[in-house]
């Protein structure tokens, strides 16, 4: 058999030398794609259950919309639904705002040796496990007289019995964030104080030489320049709002479900506590749409960010 | 003619009305047995080779032929996680599992499971003479079928007062009603029964005002009385759920007059199971519903490590309240998958309660590695020859290997020969007393079916139902306001639609 061989287009052959050129660049993020392709590309086929009833034992079978109608029509959805928009919302905006004037007070530290001491010593509540640190609140939250904060409010004579802080509605979500913002803050800063420390020096030099003092240095200086950190960051975390978990299960409780219950803790306890075998096509269900309303506010920020900045971050 | 014909029916009926079903002499002997197990059959640090290898050389014996036993044991934390898993694939299923109560009904009606009745029926276990479990048998029972086996019962809690405690406060008198058990709490609350001057102690507590799996109440007996916050079936077969009844009214004003007079822990709420053993180990609290049998002898030894008095009093039932429950006990089930049931079945559930060395391996662990009859000295205490005793366990200096999968106080066989018995060398007085104290005053939990609007419906439930019973016990809602939530939130309606889906499978 005779004939010719295609040629290859000139913009392949440009791809093709460049990747002979650089092979030992390919050769290195193979691994790294392999690991994208398996653990980040490949898990999303998974998708599909939540257009089946699947029980495990048996075969998926195909319900189309059946799960998202279902879920829509449950009122204990829409208030998980309400609880993870309002808590990750608050602690986001809590914990980025505080790591961001922590960052700036940090960044005011002349002394290296306090500055370094200070970050670690906040940054040490990110490595407790959240069941650590829920065994730690309950203790300190406790309403009876092994509870530190109920005993000082005691003896200050602001209250007279303990306050059940972890056990009452009205106190759970203070308690939560409160929590939140101890253990999370710290390691929020890490982002800006790199950022801060970029900061080039020449700046504030030429802001003392006209005559700004520290106050005017911080606000005219230093938070715009950390203004596109704090935007990447609230972005960037925007897209993981949906998923909070770890943190509302070890310190939610029968008393306070109403208020504390999000999406992820829900689909625990429909998966675990319904006395069926669960079906993961309706927990997968709840997967797809938390996964669609974190994509889509992800989407609605970085277009603003292109509104307001002139760029995004996408 | 006539009557040689008559004479022959009657006697083929009434050989066929004694015969034990010809079912299990001629099956085949599997040559493989693939099991899934949790943590209650010994692990692979404390010593699984050799309960595998002796297992083998059991069935070897017994039947003939080597069967290759082929354990897969997750750990035990994540055990049904790792077990639903398995049940993912087909390929994955294995022959034999322990299956959790909380599934068992469900894995039986998705068709996962074996149907063991005639294998049962014909089985030398419960037609050796040995066997003295009925009833658990009966509890395992779905419409009548049997989809897994248990070897001992489910066992649940007694409750146990701190002998020193009620001397310190002067009742001589073991509560048995309300109005003593509530005078008791008092005097634990406000008499300073632990003497250190000030009264900082509580009745009782417990992880949560209900609990979290069926029985639910186990563990506050004595406030819930005759009331069920689930699902039950009466004597005439109806299924009901006993949430909606006038019998919660008065247990949630129980529990609250209980939490307003601090007779229960004030973080009661928030506590885990951990937490509440720790309470009453520091002496913070006079009284634990808590297992029947060894946790009698654990509750005593923390008790005096801890530097207090250990001696603990388990009660029977309030005059007022039910019996305490048996529960349901994990299920061993034969799947679906398994090529050869009946072999399986002969070969490995058969064996389990045989009276003689399987019994044994499964209760006490393999000879010469967990336990010995030569005469040596462990931890400090000297045996004589021929003396059965427990050895060390390497992997935990100090203490000895604990029993194996049956525990002996619990088992529903006698060993078919007295000598192998060994109760008496490893099981203490006080766990043997709170045990016959259960069995005597308890009544089996109820097995309740999977249906389609259980599936939907009752994880939602649940967390209703339990927030409510959070809500009135702390006085955040009264008992009336708690139905008005119930109805309003769909909880009336779900419980209905589950009610109704019961009864309609029941017909």
């Amino acid at each position: 058999m005779t004939g010719t061989v295609p040629a290859v287009p000139k913009k392949n052959r440009r791809v093709l030398q460049r990747m002979k050129k650089y092979w030992g660049f390919y050769l290195m993020f193979i691994p790294v794609l392999a690991f994208v392709i398996v653990f980040h590309y490949m898990p999303m086929f998974g998708i599909r259950y939540a257009f089946t009833q699947y029980k495990l034992i048996k075969a998926p079978v195909f319900v189309g919309l059946d799960q998202f109608r279902k879920l829509f029509g449950m009122n204990n959805f829409w208030n998980a639904f309400r609880n993870t928009i309002e808590l990750s919302v608050t602690k986001l905006l809590l914990t980025t705002f505080l790591s961001v004037v922590i960052s700036l007070l940090l960044n005011e530290m002349i002394s290296t040796k306090g500055k370094k001491l200070a970050q670690t010593i906040i940054y040490v509540p990110h490595f407790l496990s959240w069941v650590v640190t829920a065994s730690v609140f309950q203790l300190i939250l406790s309403p009876t007289n092994i509870g530190l904060v109920n005993s000082i409010l005691i003896n200050l004579g602001i209250v007279d019995q303990g306050i059940y802080f972890l056990g009452k509605s009205e106190w759970w979500r203070f308690s939560y964030y409160l929590i939140n913002v101890w253990h999370d803050t710290g390691w929020g800063t890490i982002i800006f104080m790199a950022t801060l420390t970029g900061i080039d020096p020449g700046i504030y030099e030429a802001g003392s030489i006209d005559g700004a003092g520290r106050w005017q240095k911080m606000w005219y200086i230093t938070l715009p320049a950390l203004a596109n950190t704090i935007i990447t960051v609230l972005i960037l975390n925007l897209a993981k709002i949906m998923n909070l978990f770890e943190s509302v299960f070890v310190l939610q409780n029968d008393a306070v479900m109403e208020t504390s219950q999000v999406l992820q803790t829900y689909v625990y306890y429909q998966t675990f506590n319904s006395g069926a075998i669960p079906d993961y096509g309706f927990t997968t269900a709840i997967g797809l749409f938390r996964s669609i309303v974190g994509m889509t506010l992800m989407l609605i920020c970085n277009f603003a960010s292109h509104k307001v900045r002139g760029r995004g971050i996408m | 003619m006539k009557k040689f014909l008559a004479l022959v029916l009657v006697l083929a009926l009434a050989l066929s009305m004694t015969a034990i079903p010809a079912f299990a002499e001629d099956v085949e002997i599997p040559d493989k047995i693939s099991i899934f197990i949790d943590g209650t059959v010994v692990t692979a640090e404390n010593g699984q080779a050799d309960f595998e290898k002796r297992w083998e050389e059991l069935a070897e014996q017994r039947f003939g032929k080597h069967v290759d036993l082929v354990i897969t044991q997750p750990d035990h934390a994540a055990y049904f996680d790792n077990l639903q898993q398995a049940f993912a694939d087909p390929e994955t299923w294995p022959d034999v599992c322990i299956m959790p109560t909380t599934y068992y009904s469900a894995y039986a009606a998705e068709g996962a499971l074996w149907d063991m009745t005639d294998a049962w029926e014909a089985s030398e276990t419960k037609n050796s003479g040995r066997f003295h479990g009925d009833n658990t048998i009966e509890m395992l029972k779905i419409d009548g079928r049997l989809y897994g086996f248990s070897p001992a019962i489910g066992n649940g809690s007694v409750t146990y007062i701190k002998k020193a405690w009620l001397d310190a406060v002067g009742i001589e008198k073991v509560p048995t009603n309300w109005a003593e058990y509530t005078a008791m709490l008092d005097a634990f609350v406000n008499n300073d029964p632990d003497g250190d001057g000030q009264n900082d102690t509580y009745g009782l507590s417990a992880a949560g005002f209900i609990g979290p799996e069926a029985p639910y109440v186990n563990y506050l007996p004595e406030f819930y009385w005759d009331a069920y916050p689930s699902f039950y079936k009466d004597d005439e077969g109806v299924w009901h759920d006993g949430f909606t009844e006038e019998a919660m009214k008065g247990a949630l004003e129980r529990l609250h007059e209980g939490y307003e007079k601090k007779w229960l822990d004030p973080t009661t709420l928030t506590n885990g199971t951990s937490d509440v053993r720790n309470k009453f180990y520091d002496d913070t609290l006079g009284v634990f519903t808590y297992w029947a049998a060894k946790w009698a002898t654990n509750l005593k030894t923390n008790l005096e490590s801890n530097g207090h008095d250990g001696e603990l009093i388990p009660i029977p039932p309030l005059a007022e309240a039910e019996p305490y429950f048996d529960r349901m006990p994990p299920a061993w089930c034969i799947t679906e998958a398994a090529d050869n049931p009946e072999g399986i079945f002969k070969v490995f559930i058969d064996t389990m309660l045989d009276g003689g060395d399987f019994q044994l391996l499964w209760t006490y662990g393999a000879q010469g590695w967990h336990w010995d009859t030569k005469a040596e000295t462990v931890l400090g205490v000297t045996y004589e020859e021929g003396q059965f005793h427990m050895l060390e366990n390497p992997n935990s200096p100090g203490t000895l290997y604990p029993a194996n999968h049956i525990d002996p106080v619990l088992s529903l066989a006698d060993f078919a020969d007295p000598s192998y018995d060994h109760r008496a060398d490893v099981v203490q007085p006080e766990s043997i007393a709170s045990e016959e104290l259960f069995q005597q005053y308890s009544r089996a939990a109820q097995l309740v079916p999977t249906t389609e609007a259980m599936s939907n419906y009752n994880a939602d439930l649940t967390t209703l139902k339990n927030t409510l019973i959070a809500n009135v016990t702390m006085g955040e809602l009264t008992y009336e306001q708690a139905m008005e939530k119930f109805e309003k939130d769909g909880g009336a309606d779900w419980s209905k639609q589950i009610v109704d889906s019961l009864n309609a499978l029941a017909k």
